[in-house]
């Protein structure tokens, strides 16, 4: 601590050195944003006898001019007559009804130190640190659980605030261990930071600390328990957001501790947020521990792929190595939280790497060679074979660039079969609004009754799930599931497993109808498994029927969803990548397979060649001809659409494996050895293509709604429904694609969390 | 009305861009929305991309055998117009067969 404490020491005198010298300046406090950043800390000896500090404090000061919200918000006031005032610091604000004290303050600037207080999780008020001082209240209040009231004097810079601060602040760290220069949360430590800011420069604490013996958690998060303040923020997260009731508080008094009653691993697939929710470092993860120091990692804006639903994130690495990949706010999409598939796949990004061009020689091995040759041979495989024997497959991972490259390359050749895998061999990709969630993912949180079709969307898509179980907490909407037996967190009614069912509630014939037909916003949500069905234009069309019937498509409303797989999905389809021929793959002699690796290719003949360009060696690799290294997510600037039809782009965070190059690249490589040139150099080049394709794919971070194709006449179809129930979609939520199969992490999550 | 029987014969893909609200693309929603449902129904196997996206200007692509595409922008055309231009491409796409 003594550390700690000449470097506590060292920041007050440069602190009120340098805001001394700067007061003397006219004009500087209104001129100077980054004064509001300077938080006065009033030296201790003053504060041990408050009552004498207040007495003799001078006639008030002028009061700081009225600063801007915390974080640039906003507020929206619907009723004016619904606003209140409450004056912070002696400047008044506008508020809404309801708002608590520490709202009211943030949004006249006042940043208020908390620890339990959470904006999306409820209120607690049990760690004490918001406490503030209000005009007329004998006692501070905590400022987080006091609803503002019209007229309340909020003082949050008083010497009785300060005091209670760094009373509180005293206590919290009696029990909390001096172990930070060997914890993980260093340097992004909350209770480090606000003690720094708030706390004593001494503790009169002389006993021995308790301690508390570590839980158990799983291979995700680990946990220090003596660090553990009890905010019961992870306890409020897991049965609010996460909807499992796994986490608790046990004992009293400074017996207290969090736990999960009975030894048992955390079983949600949201897990990891309880790593960027804990203030301290009680609960930090696992695979990154004492791997880097937050201070020495670069962060890079990006996309997460393993799923269709795009969680904002950012990807911290430090030199050439991803360290690890956190969330990044965005509401519509993933609000603060990403799924532990998301959060915990990036050790897969460095095992199983292809990184050389690679030919299999006649022994059956693959041996390293050059771009050039490489190239050569797969230009001259792909001469050798009619147009119609050509196939190109895109993969789960592949962005919108690389596929338009290779159905532009494929089309030059005179192929017309060019897909991506997940979407069938049939699929419609005519209307957007038949494989796009048209409510969108925020937009679920108005709907009151939910028809899930073959779809299980806690493994499909976490955090589409983490929206309905909102809504769900919210305002009891009723959730009705057709399909296989599957885990939920919230109540659901399980109605059948297949297209009777379905049949049943065109019909009216089921219980159920009564629930769906008197909703003001059903959203029915058709899982994309059922894009590989033989039968799905008819299961579609009775959809459609039921959605009529219901009212679920109107100009203000569309309920009728379809919920992606995979990150290329919605993107392969808005660039048209449908197969001319359902058998292609049957009669196929060169088939070119960019990053796929759940193609069953069982049915390929045996004289196939087969060109496998990726980034791992996955499935596709055992059966390839000639190996060609591309770059990952993590190293590549590429566009995604997700399952919301909002396109994001990942950003380069590392640098690339080996001799390994961006997809669109290679393809474009191939096509001048080919002798067949396409007419674009640069990703500039490709991304004016595409906006002849789907030009909402250059609206980055737009969600171009489906609106008009979602009333236009489709032609009906003269498909019947098979008696076949529906399928899982999601075998596996830990391993779904080539990078999360390459990951430890998640097959030991694989291994601890799902073995029932 | 022959050639609508043709479309899925001469072209490999059709595309229709056009913004959902401007009035610039009116003509061609109504165009899509009078004719998708005739066109689908005489040629299911043809992939029609209706794309729409915000501010875009209306264009018509047709895609022929060995990748090669027609463009027409259609903004100020008339729907009678818009059906002549996509008769136009159809035949067009006959020759490129040959």
């Amino acid at each position: 601590m003594g550390l700690g404490l000449l470097a506590l020491r060292a920041s007050r005198t440069s602190l009120l050195g340098r805001s001394s010298s700067a007061i003397s300046r006219p004009g500087f406090e209104s001129g100077n944003p980054n004064f509001n950043l300077v938080r006065w800390i009033i030296s201790t000896p003053e504060l041990q006898k408050p009552e004498a500090a207040t007495a003799s404090e001078p006639a008030a000061p002028p009061p700081p001019p009225p600063r801007t919200p915390v974080g640039g918000a906003r507020v929206h006031i619907e009723k004016p007559e619904d606003a209140i005032e409450v004056f912070v610091d002696g400047y008044p604000v506008k508020v809404p009804k309801g708002m608590t004290v520490l709202q009211a303050c943030e949004l006249a600037g006042v940043d208020i130190p908390r620890f339990c207080y959470h904006n999306r999780l409820s209120i607690a008020g049990n760690c004490r640190m918001c406490l503030v001082e209000v005009e007329k209240s004998p006692k501070p209040v905590a400022s987080c659980a006091m609803p503002a009231l019209p007229g309340m004097k909020i003082k949050t810079d008083t010497p009785i605030a300060k005091k209670a601060r760094e009373g509180v602040m005293e206590f919290l760290l009696m029990n909390h261990p001096l172990d930070c220069p060997i914890c993980d949360q260093g340097g992004e430590c909350d209770l480090q930071d606000q003690s720094m800011a708030f706390g004593s420069d001494r503790g009169r604490f002389t006993e021995m600390k308790r301690s508390v013996v570590d839980k158990n958690l799983g291979p995700l998060v680990k946990t220090v328990m003596t660090r553990c303040i009890q905010c019961t923020r992870c306890v409020r997260f897991a049965t609010e957001v996460a909807g499992v009731e796994d986490l608790g508080m046990l004992g009293r008094g400074s017996g207290e501790e969090i736990g999960t009653y009975v030894e048992k691993l955390m079983s949600s697939e949201l897990s990891g947020n309880v790593i960027d929710i804990c203030p301290v470092g009680a609960l930090t993860s696992k695979p990154f521990a004492f791997k880097a120091r937050n201070w020495e990692l670069k962060g890079t804006e990006s996309i997460d792929v393993t799923d269709a639903v795009g969680s904002n994130i950012r990807i911290d690495s430090r030199g050439p190595e991803v360290m690890r990949i956190t969330p990044r706010l965005n509401e519509d999409i993933n609000e603060e939280w990403i799924s532990d598939k998301t959060r915990f796949c990036y050790d897969g990004l460095k095992r199983q790497r292809l990184n050389d061009p690679m030919i299999r020689g006649p022994d059956g091995r693959f041996k390293s060679v050059s771009w050039r040759d490489a190239l050569a041979v797969v230009a001259e495989a792909a001469h050798q074979v009619t147009p119609e024997e050509i196939v190109g497959i895109a993969g789960k991972l592949s962005d919108a660039e690389s596929m338009m490259v290779l159905k532009d390359l494929l089309n030059k050749m005179g192929s017309n079969n060019v897909w991506c895998e997940g979407n069938g061999m049939n699929p419609q990709a005519d209307l957007r609004s038949g494989y796009l969630m048209n409510s969108s993912i925020s937009g679920l949180e108005k709907a009151d009754v939910f028809l899930l079709v073959g779809t299980q969307p806690r493994v499909e898509a976490p955090m589409v799930n983490a929206r309905i179980c909102k809504t769900i907490r919210a305002t009891k909407a009723k959730v009705g599931y057709i399909g296989p037996p599957a885990e939920f967190n919230y109540d659901h009614q399980h109605l059948g497993s297949g297209p009777q069912t379905l049949q049943e509630i065109a019909e009216g014939r089921h219980p159920f109808c009564s629930a769906l037909l008197s909703a003001k916003n059903p959203a029915i949500i058709v899982g994309a498994g059922l894009f590989e069905r033989k039968d799905k234009d008819a299961i579609f069309s009775t959809i459609e029927s039921i959605a009529k019937q219901a009212k679920a498509v109107r100009s203000d409303w569309n309920g009728l969803n379809v919920l992606l797989l995979n990150a290329a999905q919605a993107a392969a389809l808005d660039l048209g990548l449908v197969p001319e021929s359902e058998n292609a793959l049957e009669t196929a002699k060169f088939v070119y397979l960019m990053g796929a690796d759940d193609v069953d290719l069982e049915k390929l003949p045996s004289d196939a060649f087969v060109v496998y360009q990726g980034h791992h060696g996955d499935k596709g690799v055992y059966r390839s001809n000639v190996i060609l290294p591309s770059s990952a997510f993590s190293e590549k600037e590429g566009t995604y659409e997700n399952t919301e039809g909002c396109t994001q782009q990942t950003l380069p965070a590392v640098p690339t494996v080996g001799d390994a190059r961006d997809d669109w690249k290679i393809l474009r490589a191939l096509s001048e050895v080919s002798g067949l040139r396409l007419n674009y150099t640069t990703l500039g080049g490709v991304r004016t293509r595409i906006s002849t394709v789907a030009p909402n794919l250059v609206h980055m971070d737009e969600r171009e709604p489906a609106s008009f194709s979602a009333t236009l006449a489709k032609p009906e179809t003269q498909q019947k429904m098979s008696k076949e129930d529906f399928g899982v979609a999601v075998e596996n939520f830990y391993m779904t694609d080539a990078i999360t199969r390459a990951s430890k992490i998640m097959a030991q999550c694989s291994a601890s969390l799902l073995k029932k | 009305m022959a050639w609508r029987g043709q479309l899925s014969k001469n072209l490999k893909e059709l595309r229709v861009l056009f913004c959902q609200s401007s009035p610039a693309s009116a003509q061609t929603r109504e165009f899509v929305q009078k004719n998708y449902k005739d066109l689908k129904t005489l040629n299911p196997k043809l992939p029609i991309l209706i794309r729409e996206c915000s501010g875009v200007e209306p264009q018509l692509w047709a895609r022929f055998d060995m990748g090669v595409e027609r463009g027409f922008y259609l903004e100020g055309l008339t729907e009678t117009q818009i059906e002549k231009v996509l008769e136009e491409v159809t035949k067009a796409g006959a020759t490129f067969k040959g």
